[in-house]
């Protein structure tokens, strides 16, 4: 007689899944809304705009949806990204397009040295991205002298400007790394172990996982694919300063949230996140149709990131948060 | 007898060196710039607007000082002083003079939504306090409509009383006097140190982990706010509302470089006056020696990096248990 008991009621189903349901949810509505107020928002050139809006940003946030699986914070993804996206401007005319390769791998080197500093030294790991980020926020005044740069070598903007079916291709770029992280993350021994440390890290050392270097390249591959996000951002957008991303960190964090990736760890992935990113972005975005400006936006985004986390922590599992 | 008087002296040295290294830095510092820039870096001039800076620093770090030694992080201070001077801005014209009194009260408000928060909801309070930092930075734009608007009125705050020596300077002496009162001499501050090094312990041994939690950020948010009430005047005397994280990096340099360690346990306000005083010297020096902006702020990252490191060398390096 020891069958497992389960709320079979449509409000118990609820109450176990609502991190799921929730954002599909607030998609249906923010779709709804804004299509009732303008007419435009998904007719072809809003539909474009929207992806535009959200490419970058999916790639910038599945890096650190991993980070945040992981039960850890990568403050660095938005100096990473900057870095990059000024590299490529600065050093185009140098080595022509070697800049992509070179700026991935740099950046793959900043997590490393984020992973290296977080695991190997014991510092949290927010503490040690945040006085990395501050370096390559240095590091990228230096090279950009504080100007604003023009892209304008058209083979590098076609990474993200060519139209194929009629959609930008930065927008296959961004679905085609959710993909990959999505596979990742579910079937690839590595994803499980991100999975295993979010949920319990001393529990999975205690198993046989190599927690260290599971960190070390988590955070090597969120700076990876932060710096890709910078590379084709600037394929996109054509130019930038160093003021690329300055209030990005909120809404990035807030989609990650939003998705329903939760911030003790162990629960949600880049599929989730890919939701929250359509929350946030096409939310951004129909504001933006609205006339309603950035400085709501950062107020509604913060609110969001508080709610969001409140909701889906899970604190059974915790004891302590400092 | 004499030899061993000597070796005693030495060993105290050795001793106070080990435990505050940052003492060494300071005079090294302090010696360094001084024979590099001998007429530049000791002038009246430079010495002024190095007592300025330090204010500057130590207002704003020294609530969130208090919350370090709990082990907990505190980045609103940008925020209630961004948000304080945009709310002085609106209501000067109903209140007059008393809309400078809002900026405590934001404070105090904000220092309590933190703590219930951070207490019953368990989130990490750096993520809880950064989003509130940029909410209220949203706020600060949408009150002042962009502009940075300019509030009179309220010069009496830097008016010159001593010669030499900046007004705020004196304003800070008693508040800081009174943190550290907190933190060193009362049970509020014993606590926290308890619930720094060990907050289970703490909580088995009969102390209300989540009350403690609530007063340290409550009285950090209302230590801030005070502060931020100088600093609207010292620093412009107008609203901010352009985010410079500079603004909210160095204090936490100051903090970490103090020698509060990341975890909590010790330290406080007392050590991040030292911080304090050493991140000014450097950053004053660099000045003098005339670098350019992204090379401060390299150098400055560097020394966050570097003190994050040394503070970071008391944490337990056995387990894998760090976020």
């Amino acid at each position: 007689m020891n069958t497992i008991l389960r709320d079979k009621t449509f409000k118990g189903w609820l109450g176990d899944n609502y991190t799921s349901v929730m954002p599909v949810v607030m998609i249906i509505l923010i779709i709804g809304v804004f299509q009732i107020i303008n007419p435009f928002f998904l007719k072809y050139q809003g539909l474009i705009s929207l992806l535009y809006s959200m490419s970058y940003f999916l790639i910038a946030a599945c890096g650190l949806t991993f980070v945040v699986m992981m039960g850890s914070f990568d403050f660095s993804v938005i100096s990473v990204m900057k870095f990059s996206a000024l590299f490529c401007v600065v050093y185009i005319d140098k080595f022509g397009l070697w800049v992509v390769p070179l700026a991935l791998v740099l950046s793959m080197g900043v997590g490393l040295i984020n992973g290296l500093i977080f695991t190997k030294l014991k510092v949290p790991s927010f503490l040690a991205t945040l006085g990395i980020s501050i370096v390559i926020d240095g590091i990228a005044l230096y090279m950009s002298k504080g100007f604003l740069l023009m892209m304008e070598n058209e083979t590098f903007r076609s990474l993200s400007v060519t139209f194929i079916a009629g959609l930008p291709s930065i927008f296959y770029w961004a679905i085609g790394i959710v993909i990959l992280c999505t596979l990742i993350s579910v079937i690839t021994p590595f994803g499980r172990r991100i999975y295993a440390i979010g949920g319990n890290a001393s529990a999975s050392a205690h198993s046989g996982i190599n927690v260290g270097r599971t960190r070390v390249y988590v955070f090597m591959l969120s700076s990876l694919l932060a710096g890709m996000a910078g590379v084709l951002y600037m394929a996109q957008m054509g130019g930038g300063s160093v003021a690329i991303g300055a209030d990005m960190l909120i809404p990035l964090f807030a989609s990650v949230v939003a998705g329903g990736t939760t911030l003790s760890g162990g629960i949600g992935g880049p599929h989730r996140t890919l939701l929250g990113v359509v929350i946030i972005t096409w939310m951004q975005t129909g504001l933006l149709m609205l006339g309603i400006g950035k400085d709501i936006q950062v107020v509604i985004f913060g609110f969001i990131a508080i709610l969001m986390s409140i909701m889906t922590t899970d604190r059974k599992k915790l004891k302590i948060v400092k | 007898m004499k030899n061993g008087a000597i070796k005693q002296t030495l060993s105290s040295i050795w001793k106070m060196l080990k435990d505050f290294p940052v003492v060494l830095i300071l005079i090294v510092f302090f010696a360094a710039f001084s024979v590099l820039f001998p007429d530049r870096f000791l002038s009246q001039m430079n010495f002024s607007s190095m007592m300025r800076q330090f204010v500057t620093l130590m207002l704003f770090a020294v609530g969130p000082s208090m919350v370090m030694t709990m082990g907990s992080l505190d980045l609103t201070y940008v925020g209630i002083w961004m948000l304080g001077g945009a709310l002085v801005w609106f209501l000067s014209p109903v209140l007059g003079l008393a809309a400078i009194l809002v900026v405590p009260l934001l404070g105090l408000v904000t220092g309590l939504m933190v703590g219930v928060i951070q207490a019953r909801a368990k989130i990490p309070s750096f993520i809880l306090t950064l989003s509130i930092m940029f909410t209220y930075w949203g706020l600060t734009a949408l009150i002042s409509g962009g502009y940075p608007r300019t509030v009179k009125g309220f010069e009496f705050i830097t008016a010159k009383l001593i010669d030499g020596i900046p007004t705020p300077l004196l304003f800070a002496i008693p508040i800081l006097a009174a943190a550290i009162y907190l933190i060193k001499g009362t049970r509020f501050g014993t606590y926290l140190y308890s619930l720094g090094s060990n907050e289970e312990g703490a909580h088995l041994a009969g102390i209300n982990v989540n009350k403690f939690k609530v007063l340290a950020f409550t009285v950090s948010g209302l230590f801030t706010g005070i502060g931020s009430m100088i600093l609207f005047q010292h620093m412009g005397g107008s609203v901010a509302v352009e985010m410079n994280l500079n603004t909210m990096n160095w204090p936490l340099v100051a903090i970490i470089l103090g020698g509060t360690p990341l975890m909590g346990g010790s330290g406080g306000p007392q050590r991040t006056i030292l911080g304090a005083l050493t991140l000014t010297i450097l950053v004053r020096g660099l000045n003098v020696a005339m670098l350019k902006p992204e090379a401060i702020q390299l150098l400055v990252g560097l020394m966050l990096i570097a003190s994050i490191l040394v503070g970071s060398r008391s944490a337990n390096k056995g387990g894998v248990e760090v976020s």
